[in-house]
Parts: structure tokens; sequence; C-alpha cells
């Protein structure tokens, strides 16, 4: 190894000018990246969820639907002629824009395109309900009559108390962040007019959009913040240009190589991995601190006074900890590969290549500035911050290891109960804060109609025609009214519904006949007849064209996965009953409530496995570098210890685990044992070299605590910097990261040094 | 004699004039041409209709239909044969000239063993589940409503054409219709257009029309297989004639509620 350090030096320009050219080269590449904000991309390929979902798409067209809604609280809501005037006009200009396919009526529904179907003892009128704007007070309450008497559009399309009513439309696909820029910039224009109307844009394809919008974007504006506090932080410790820019070029490097190495690979941005720079940042800069740490004590006690000797021994102490602590962090992350969603075995995967750059870079990058740059005799003399309290902290943790003790068995206890309260939920809607427009918009549209949140249940009869038989469409009815028995769902839809309507309709409108049709020929009848008024696709959201599969919509007021798991339990015995296997049905489930239902059950699964691995890996990785199981066990107990406090504080505070929280187990397993390794490591040369417990102690606080602490400095400020996000996924993962950082710093600094006390003869390291 | 001279001196004006004759006749007057074209006073005829969604797989009708004119105005009935659970439904229509007056619909559904009369649809709904809107089924459209204008003339299916584009002339009627514009290829020597192209109120290309089978039968040009594809969703209808038995001079009472009823039956 020595031969290599001394080579390095040796040509340092070399050294430099090859990093240059790596950086340029990566620069290159970066133009490549793309971002994905989709969803469904984010399931795995094999997932249930992501099937089906491609099969509804193809069997019944695409279900994620924009929603736009037109609230007026005045007396008479929206049943008036302003109010549906406006209707009139939106629509219209939707029908008018690219963005969206407006080809059959249930691609566009609204006031203004939806038909009322009505029966007389003559016959059967089917026909808009407001093909003119209706003008008098007489023609309001008409449309508001006959809105009322069919039934069918009453919460779905107007509110029940007459004050809101929405427009549904289809946007073409993966445009979504700018379907809703377009139609906040026309909601806008209509509002400017002062009218008493207020317009809410909501709808899955739109929240998707803008989360997928936001993240990347938060991402770039947090950056600098993240820099600014690193270069304040790197400037108190070591008060020297030289001590905040190298290790800056450090991270900036690694996170410039890491996003290069994405792009060349073709792996494109999830939401999760925006999260990647600022991680290799915080991350990143320990190994540089470490060793400009060390430089520095070294050439404070003159123990080398060449410049090269000093250097030279510098990266000889530190390469084996460091190579350690970038490989026991590295299988932190490389342990969410176990999971079987690609956007989290990216980030690991990312994350981990990214620490091996910022390794890299740190050996390469600083031992040859720091040869081309004069020395500066007088930095030597200045002591960095904190020292006071490093220095008091040797003393102190030996003078009290009982209060330590309690203090952290008191923790423990703690978060042991809390872990009995945490809970599995997640929601999309909710990751944004309770004052964003879009989760306004939503929950308001929730509270009036019937749900923004799609679930569905695709049905196959086994058999042509098999779902025109009267017994499939009384089953179907009967599903739908057990459905709606529960209260996150707003409404249900399907051809049963459908065929019951023209039922009553054929006989006279008598409510009596609001029943499916007694016959599997009278209900293709009534398809042929509906068909005589529709567009060729209008039945595609329904029924497929030889009359074998059915679908059944449902709209749910909310997006937890809580409620959509309570749902499915409900409805498996009934559908299992309603539709047997044996008789050759099978039933799907898909749609945004399944997607993000699968989504979280599969990163919750995910994150046991990974947090799992990366305990039993880091843990061998101990083993194996300090040759003891004993000293590989004490190792592993701050992180286990701030681990657990994590997943505690989540459960106290009634913090479920979702999408974001799940990760934070890993990742603080993976940067908080670098901590107790550097420590130990530190620990063992000291008592190697024949002090005693208490000089080890005080010595190892001397030596590493500094480096330490700033660590602990960078990565909690790091991940507070994520509180200033808009969504609450990525200040969640902050707040949750910071916090089981310092208790993974206290239990290092604080529990060890006890716990290496305990026992009668002091454990040698 | 002093007419023989004028017939001589009007025929050499003829002759001298004849270049004249020779321009184009303008969109409107070759859209007249295709209106008036002769189609019969009457027509029983068997058509299938095959419909094709985006993946290929094909629902498929057939039914036996006969229509009357009446002047402008036409009565026509359409029984369906098949599939069988729909077989013998029936739709009787009273289709009146111009667009002041709406038409009228009545339709027998066996299984429930009563007629009901059905509200008329609005030209640009589409007809009977297919690709075809009320509007395109007609023989012509509505002439008064466009503005039509000869934009040249071209070869298709070795056949001599004129291109005549017809655009709605208001806003409201492009809505109704759901057309921003149409293109017409119509054949020179027969007044039959064989393809045609709609563009949606987008101005996107949106429906492809073609007409490419036609013989004359009892003397008429028919067409005998044509499709539409909707070139945006890729649904497409596929409408096959057989069976044409022109001016067999049906009764009035073919179209009355009682056929309705009645059902087909082969010699009419």
């Amino acid at each position: 190894m020595k031969k290599l350090f001394n080579w390095l030096l040796s040509h340092p320009k070399s050294v430099l000018l090859l990093l240059l050219l790596v950086t340029v080269l990566a620069i290159s590449q970066m133009r490549h990246l793309h971002i994905e904000t989709d969803l469904d991309a984010m399931l795995p390929k094999q997932s249930d969820a992501y099937i089906n979902k491609q099969v509804l798409e193809s069997r019944f067209g695409s279900a994620d639907m924009v929603i736009i809604g037109i609230i007026n609280n005045s007396k008479d809501g929206v049943y008036n002629t302003h109010s549906l005037a406006l209707v009139k006009e939106l629509t219209n200009w939707l029908e008018l824009q690219p963005m969206f396919r407006t080809l059959a009526l249930n691609d566009l529904l609204s006031l203004a395109t939806i038909k009322d179907i009505r029966g007389s003892d003559a016959g059967l009128d089917v026909e808009k309900f407001m093909d003119d704007v209706p003008a008098t007070a007489a023609e309001i309450d008409h449309l508001q009559q006959r809105m009322h008497q069919f039934a069918v559009y009453e919460d779905v399309i107007v509110s029940g108390d007459g004050k809101g009513t929405i427009i549904v439309v289809r946007p073409m696909r993966h445009k979504y962040a700018e379907i809703y820029d377009l139609l906040q910039a026309k909601v806008a224009e209509l509002e400017a007019r002062g009218g008493p109307e207020r317009f809410l844009v909501s709808g899955r394809p739109v929240i998707e959009g803008v989360f997928g919008a936001y993240m990347p974007a938060e991402m770039k504006r947090m950056q600098p913040l993240l820099m600014g506090l690193l270069v304040l932080l790197l400037f108190l410790s070591f008060r020297t240009p030289r001590g905040v820019l190298l290790p800056m070029a450090v991270v900036l490097m690694a996170e410039i190589w890491t996003l290069g190495t994405m792009a060349a690979l073709g792996a494109p941005m999830y939401t999760i991995t925006t999260m990647l720079p600022i991680l290799i940042l915080a991350i990143g800069i320990a190994d540089a601190v470490h060793f400009l740490s060390r430089e520095r004590l070294l050439a404070h006690y003159q123990a080398y006074a060449h410049h090269r000797e000093r250097l030279t021994e510098v990266m000889h102490e530190l390469w084996k900890p460091m190579l350690m602590t970038s490989v026991t962090t590295g299988a932190g992350f490389l342990s969410m590969l176990a999971s079987d969603l690609p956007p989290i075995r990216d980030f690991g995967m990312f994350a981990a290549i990214g620490i091996v750059y910022a390794l890299l870079i740190t050996m390469l990058l600083l031992p040859a500035s720091l040869m081309l740059l004069p020395e500066r005799p007088k930095h030597a003399e200045r002591k960095p911050l904190f020292t006071g309290y490093v220095e008091w902290l040797g003393g102190a943790v030996l003078r009290h290891p009982k209060r330590i003790m309690a203090f952290f068995a008191a923790l423990l206890v703690v978060a042991i109960f809390g872990l009995m309260k945490l809970d599995v939920n997640a929601s999309l809607v909710e990751q944004f804060k309770p004052d964003d427009k879009l989760r306004q918009a939503d929950e308001t549209l929730n509270r009036h109609f019937a749900g923004t949140t799609s679930l569905d249940v695709m049905i196959d009869t086994g058999r042509e025609n098999g779902l025109l038989e009267p017994q499939f469409l009384q089953h179907l009815a009967a599903l739908q009214a057990e459905i709606e028995k529960s209260p996150s769902v707003g409404d249900t839809s399907s051809i049963a519904e459908f065929l019951q309507t023209m039922n009553q309709a054929m006989h006279g409108d008598d409510p009596a006949w609001r029943r499916v049709p007694a016959s599997s020929d009278l209900a293709a009848q009534y398809l042929l007849l509906y068909s005589f008024s529709g567009a060729p696709d209008d039945f595609e959201t329904f029924i497929t064209g030889d009359y074998r599969h059915a679908h059944v919509r449902i709209n749910m007021k909310t997006d937890a996965t809580k409620e959509v798991a309570a749902l499915l339990a409900q409805l498996k015995d009934k559908t299992e009953v309603w539709f047997p296997a044996d008789k050759g049905y099978k039933v799907e489930w898909a749609g945004t409530g399944f997607t993000v239902y699968r989504l979280s059950q599969m990163i919750i699964e995910g994150q046991i496995a990974s947090l799992a691995t990366s305990i039993l890996a880091i843990f061998l990785l101990c083993w194996w570098m300090f040759g003891r199981l004993l000293i590989a066990a004490i190792a592993m107990i701050p992180v286990s210890l701030a681990v657990t406090v994590n997943y505690g504080m989540m459960g106290n505070l009634g913090i479920p685990l979702d999408i974001a929280t799940a990760l934070t187990g890993a990742m603080a397993l993976g940067i908080g044992v670098d901590f107790a390794i550097h420590y130990l490591h530190r620990y063992h040369e000291e008592s190697s070299a024949g002090h005693s417990y208490e000089e080890s102690v005080i010595n190892t606080n001397r030596s590493v605590g500094h480096a330490i602490l700033f660590n602990t400095f960078v990565v909690v400020g790091g991940f507070l910097v994520l509180l200033t996000a808009a969504l609450y996924p990525q200040m969640k993962l902050g707040a949750l990261i910071a916090a089981t950082m310092v208790i993974c710093y206290l239990a290092t600094c604080y529990l060890f040094p006890v716990l290496l006390g305990l026992g009668k003869s002091k454990l040698k390291v | 004699m002093l007419n023989r001279i004028s017939l001589m001196i009007l025929g050499g004006t003829l002759l001298l004039a004849a270049p004249v004759f020779a321009v184009e006749p303008t969109g409107l007057a070759i859209m007249q041409l295709v209106d008036t074209r002769d189609d019969g006073d009457d027509l029983i005829q068997k058509m299938q209709q095959r419909l094709i969604d985006r993946h290929g797989s094909v629902r498929e009708r057939e039914m036996a239909s006969f229509r009357k004119d009446y002047g402008k105005d036409s009565k026509s009935i359409t029984y369906f044969l098949a599939p069988s659970n729909v077989r013998d439904t029936a739709l009787l229509t009273w289709d009146y000239d111009g667009v002041e007056k709406d038409d009228d619909q009545w339709l027998y559904l066996p299984a429930l063993k009563k007629v009901r009369r059905i509200s008329s649809s609005d030209r640009g709904d589409y007809f009977m589940g297919t690709d075809f809107t009320f509007e395109d089924i007609k023989q012509t459209p509505e002439l008064e409503d466009y503005n039509w204008t000869l934009t040249g003339s071209e070869s298709m299916q070795d056949q001599d054409v004129w291109v005549v584009e017809g655009v709605p002339k208001t806003e409201d009627l492009k809505k109704n219709l759901g057309y921003s514009k149409t293109r017409y290829y119509i054949r020179k020597d027969i007044h039959m257009f064989i393809r045609v192209v709609y563009w949606d109120r987008k101005g996107q290309e949106l429906k492809h029309r073609l007409s490419d089978k036609i013989s004359q039968i009892d003397g008429i040009w028919t067409v005998l297989h044509g499709t539409m594809t909707n070139i945006q969703s890729g649904h497409s209808t596929e409408l096959i004639f057989t069976d044409q038995r022109y001016n067999t001079g049906l009764s009035d009472r073919m179209f009355s509620e009682r056929m309705l009823k009645r059902g087909y039956r082969e010699n009419e």
C-alpha cells in the first residue's frame, strides 16, 4: 500500500488531471439523464398491480382521469345561469385541447355532455341534460329535478347539495405536469372574471404529475442550501480556505460522477433517486474530514517533519477504516437491492457507487492537492472548534457510566413501547402539506363528490356473452352494494347499474323495474339500443366487445393504503362466493388505490428484508475487520439502538411506515455504523499501543471525537435541510434520519466507552 | 330555315365556346352532382357490420334493411338477424330532409315484445355504435351547411377523381358535426365519393373512410364494401352490402309499427 501512496504523492499533477478528465466525461453524460414520475413505472414488471393495470388499460381504456371542480357556495349553488354557462364554456374549451382525448362520452363527462335516459309509456328519451345553457328559473329547476331523478350522476357529476359540479376528462399520457399547468392557467383566467365560482383541479394524473415535478425541483432548490451549510461547518472546523474547498471539491466531484454513471447506464431519475445528490454530499464529506483532521493533528504534534511523509502516514493510517466505513455504508445501501422496486434498488445501488466514488476521490484528490499546495506553518496552531467539548467528553464518560446506561435503557424502553404501536399506511395525497393547493383541491372534491382515487375490479366470466347472464349481473350489482357500504367509498359504477337504469326506462320509468334484465337476450338488446346513441367505444369502460369481461369502477375518497387493505379484505370472501374460480370466473384488482397499496406493501416488505440483510452484512464485515465476535457485536449496538429508536419514535409520534419512512432504517444503519467503526478502530490502536482503558478512551475521543462530531453535524444538518421541502416524504425522511444520527452519535461517544469498560478486566480490543 | 341557321350559329358558338365548358365545375356543383345521383326509389339489401376494436377483436352483426324514398324524405326499416341474442330486434326510421324536423324512430325489442319510440339523435352522434355518425350515413352531407372548394383532381383506384373540401360554415355547425373539415375524393365518371378524410374540432385527422368495392346493380352504382377507421382511437367499422334489389315497389305498409313487430321475412 505504501508504495502506491508514494507513487500517488510523486505524481500529483497526473492524478489531478485524471480526476478532471473523469469529471468532464461525467458532465458530458449528464444531459442523458431523464426523470420518471409515472407511479406505475415504479412497480416491478411482474407485480400483479403492474400487470393488472396494463390489462385494465388495454381492456377497458385508461382509468386515470383529470378532475376539474367548480364550486359555488352561494344560495343556489351551481344551479344558476352564470355557473352553468361556465361549465359549458370550460367543456367546450377542453374539447379543443390536444392534451386531452375527447372521442367518446366517457372521455369527457360534464353537465354539458352527460345524457339523461328517461322512459315513458310510449318511448325512451336519451338526451343531454343541458343542450343549451338554461336561461330561466323554470329551466334551471327542471334541470335540477331531472338530475335528482336520474340519480346516476348525482354526487358524481353534481354534488348532492348542488354547491358544486365537476368535469372529468381523459388526459393523453405522460404530460401530466404540463396538463396541470395548462389547467391552472385556464382556471386562473376564469376566476379573474370575478364570479362567485371557485375552481379546483385534481385527479390522479395531476397528483402524480405534480408530485413528480415537485421532487426534483425541491432537490435543486435544497442543493445550494446544503452546500452553504457544509461550507459553514467546514469553515468553523478548519478555518482555512483549503479546509473548506478541498472537501467540497471531493463531494461535488463524487456527485457529478454518480449522476454521470446513472446517465451512462440509462437509469432514470425516480422521485426517490432525486435524493441521491443530497445524500452523497452529506455522507461523502466524512472521509475528507477524517483525512484533513488527522493530517492536521499530526501536523500539530509535528510528528513528521516532512510534508510527504506525513501524508503517507495519514493515508496509511486511514485507508483501512475509511474503506471499512465506506464498505459498511455501501452494504447498508446495497441491502436495498433486496427490494422488488426498481426505484429503491437504483437508489441503493447508486448511493453505494457514490460512496465508493467519494472514497476514491478523497484518497486521490486530497493528497495530490496537499502536495501541490504550500505548507502553512501557522494553521497547525489553530485549534478546531469544539475542542473543549471533545476534551471534556473524554473524561466525562468515564465519570458517569451509570447515568449513561440509565439514559439509554430508558430510551430503549420508550422505543420498544413505540414499536408496538407502529402502523403501516401510505397515501400519495397526504404527502402534500395540508395548505398545498392541490391537496386542498383534492380534499374539497372528496368532500363534495364521489372521490378522486380509483380502485378497479375486473371480472372475467370465462365465456363469451357471460356478463349478460342475469345471475352474473345480479352478483355484480350485489358487489357494488357491498363496496358502497364502506365509508371510504364514494361511488361505484358498472354495466349492471346501467342495465338497471335502462330496464326501468323501458318500463315506463317505474322504479320497481330498477333491476337487472331478466334474460341474457334482453341485456344484449338493451346494449344494442344504447349503442344507437353512443360512440363505438362508449362501452369500453365497462365491458369488452365480446361481453366476456366486466369492470367495476370504484371511486374512493382516500388513497390511504389502510383503507384499501380493509376494503380488499372485506370483499375477498364475497367475491369468492359470487364469482367462484371453479366456475371459470377470475377476479382481479387494479387502479390507483391498488397500485399505491401494493407499492407500499412491497416497500415495507423489502425494507424488512434489506434491514435484516444490512444488519447481517455489517456485522460480518465488522467481525472480519476486528477479528473478534464480541467487538463486532458491540459495534452493532449504537446503530441497532438508533434504528430501534427511529421506528419506536415513529410509533410514538403516530407516523406510519410508508414509502419514505420505511427507507430510513437501512440508510441510518449504513451511515451510523461509520461512527462506531472509526471509534473502535482508534480505540483498538490505542489499547494495542499498551494504554490503559481510561487512557484509551481519552485518546480515542481526542483523535476521532472531533471528526465524528463534525460528521454528525454534517449528516444531521444535511438531512435537516430537507425540512424546508414542500413535500412530507422528504421532510419526514430528513427529520427521522437526523434524529437517528443524533442517537447514533450519543450511543457511539457516550455508550461505547461505558460498554467497553464493562467487565472486570475491562475489555481489550 | 331561320331556325336552322340560328341553330348552326348556336352550334358554331358552342364549338368556339367549348374550351370555356371544359373549365372545372365548382366544389358545390360537384357535391350537387353527388347529391342528385340516382340511388333508386326503394332498396332492399342485407348489411353486415364488422366492428373492429383497437386490439383487432371483431364484433359482427347482420341485418336486412328496406328503404323507400318519399321525395326528399325517406323511410327505412332494419331487422337484426345476428348475433342470435339480438335477432328480430328492429328499427323503423322516418327520415325528414333538412334539419328543421327531427327524425322519428321506433324500436322493437323482442325480449320485451314491446315497441318503443326513441328520441332522435344529433347529427354528430355515432350510428349504432359504428364509426359512422348520423351525418356520415346520409348519401350526402347537408350541402348548405358547408363551404365547398374544389382543391384539385387526381387519380385514385385507377379512376379520375375530384378532390373537394367542405368546411362547416359556423362554429356551432363544427361542434354539432364534430368536424372542422372534410375532404371528399369523387369519381368523375359516376359522381360517387370513394374516399373521405375527416378532421376533428382540434384540427387533427380523425377518420378515414374508404369505399373500395363499387358495382352497378340494376343500373345503379352501389357501394358493396366500405370501411371507416377512427385513426385516433384505432376503432374501425367495416360495412358489407349484399343482395341488393332496387325499385321493387315496396309498399307504404312496410314501414309501420306492425311490420316492426312482425319481423323479417326473406321474400318480402
